[in-house]
């Protein structure tokens, strides 16, 4: 059986994707579609655009989206019901402890402090939260475009 | 029609039809960007180039050795970087990179010391590139390591977030995600993205221009409204009939002058 298109569901979980609009964030959302020839299903990336007028939503994040009663614009259809899963900072569900790729954060300290921990390296308590490199050293938060013309001027975004 | 009418009022509207040899007549210049080879550090993200490094100390190997300490000064010379090869010196590089990040004084296999090795590695080759640029194979082994160390800043975005900019900060590496779709650079491509930026300029400035106009017109607007509001008040009290306009109304427009001309002053302060 087919499903509802994207825009017809009531909530959602996309990944958050970049976007310039100033009180909106731009939403991919994967999901399965049957193709009726071949039985079989594929994934189907559609994109959604939901109200997050304190921008909440960074680059990468997982959230849950809910679609507005009436549609706010043309194109804002859903607005932001909560962050799940920030990216690269995942809580353990089960646990509820800081995860780094296949690891807890902990065990990880607890190596470190068995060694003998340096001065200048990496606190997770300390650091600043995430965004502090953006538009500095990070450009993740924007598209990025093949560079076209030589205007002379500096041009970050383009590649 | 717009082709029927401008060739038969002749020359002078011809450029306003579109036809299959239109050409725009707007004073845009399309510049190609010239080619950055992958290896250079604009493309690869470096902001910063191999450091100078003091070329009497001792080989990496030999710090701290209490024999070279005592020995005389020919064979410091010696055990120095600056009769050493270069690969020696790119090795004590390596050292004081990975020195910048490490976890531990043991740590050699975490993500952020594999990063830093590479990025000395890159720094050293992209410095002996511009000596000898026809150097094929050390080109691929940069390219590679370049690829190779973007992937795993890719990965260390995704596990660990405030690690990735602290780490971009540590090292002076820029990261920049691939664009969406790859696509030669064409100059009628080019041409219409310039055209369409030049046309949003004048929209957004025209829309300035207007918004400023409106904004100068506000506060004799907002005098008339007042007057307006207060007559219309009296009045009503005059005849008898119900009183529409409240005072809080009139109050409101007085403190949003207020706000308009104090804001004014500092503006210009």
């Amino acid at each position: 059986m087919a499903l509802p298109t994207a825009a017809k569901t009531s909530m959602l979980l996309g990944r958050c994707v970049p976007c310039l609009k100033q009180n909106a964030s731009k939403f991919k959302i994967k999901r399965l579609e049957l193709d009726t020839n071949l039985l079989m299903y594929f994934g189907k990336e559609e994109f959604v655009y939901a109200h997050d007028p304190n921008k909440i939503c960074k680059t990468g994040d997982i959230v849950l989206i809910e679609q507005l009663p009436t549609k706010m614009t043309r194109l804002i259809t859903h607005a932001v019901k909560k962050v799940v899963y920030p990216m690269g900072d995942i809580t353990d569900p089960v646990t509820g402890k800081k995860v780094v790729a296949g690891k807890y954060r902990d065990f990880v300290d607890s190596v470190n402090k068995v060694y003998g921990e340096k001065e200048g390296a990496f606190k997770y308590d300390k650091a600043p939260p995430r965004g502090w490199q953006e538009d500095k050293k990070d450009f993740t938060h924007v598209q990025t475009y093949i560079k076209y013309h030589d205007s002379g001027k500096d041009d970050p975004y383009a590649v | 029609m717009n082709v029927l009418t401008s060739v038969r009022l002749g020359a002078l509207t011809l450029k306003s039809a579109r036809t299959y040899a239109f050409k725009s007549d707007l004073k845009i210049k399309w510049v190609r960007p010239e080619k950055i080879p992958c290896i250079k550090p604009e493309k690869s993200g470096d902001l910063e180039a191999m450091m100078k490094i003091d070329l009497s100390q001792p080989q990496l190997p030999f710090r701290g050795s209490k024999e070279l300490e005592t020995a005389d000064e020919t064979v410091k010379k010696l055990f120095s970087l600056e009769y050493a090869p270069r690969r020696k010196l790119t090795q004590v590089y390596g050292y004081e990179m990975k020195q910048l990040v490490k976890r531990h004084e043991f740590d050699t296999g975490s993500v952020e010391v594999q990063i830093a090795r590479w990025t000395a590695i890159i720094r050293a080759y992209q410095d002996l590139m511009e000596k000898f640029p026809r150097n094929k194979v050390m080109k691929v082994v940069l390219k590679e390591m370049i690829d190779r160390r973007k992937k795993k800043l890719k990965y260390l975005r995704r596990w660990d977030y405030k690690r990735f900019e602290w780490l971009l900060e540590a090292l002076k590496i820029v990261y920049k995600p691939p664009p969406d779709h790859f696509h030669w650079i064409t100059r009628k491509e080019s041409l219409r993205k310039l055209t369409n930026n030049y046309c949003e300029d004048i929209r957004q400035r025209r829309l300035d221009e207007y918004k400023q106009l409106l904004q100068n017109e506000q506060p004799v607007f907002l005098q008339e409204k007042i007057r307006a509001l207060e007559f219309i008040r009296n009045e009503q009290r005059e005849c008898g009939v119900e009183v529409t306009v409240t005072d809080e109304e009139v109050e409101a427009v007085r403190k949003q002058l207020k706000e308009l001309e104090e804001q004014r002053k500092s503006e210009e302060e």
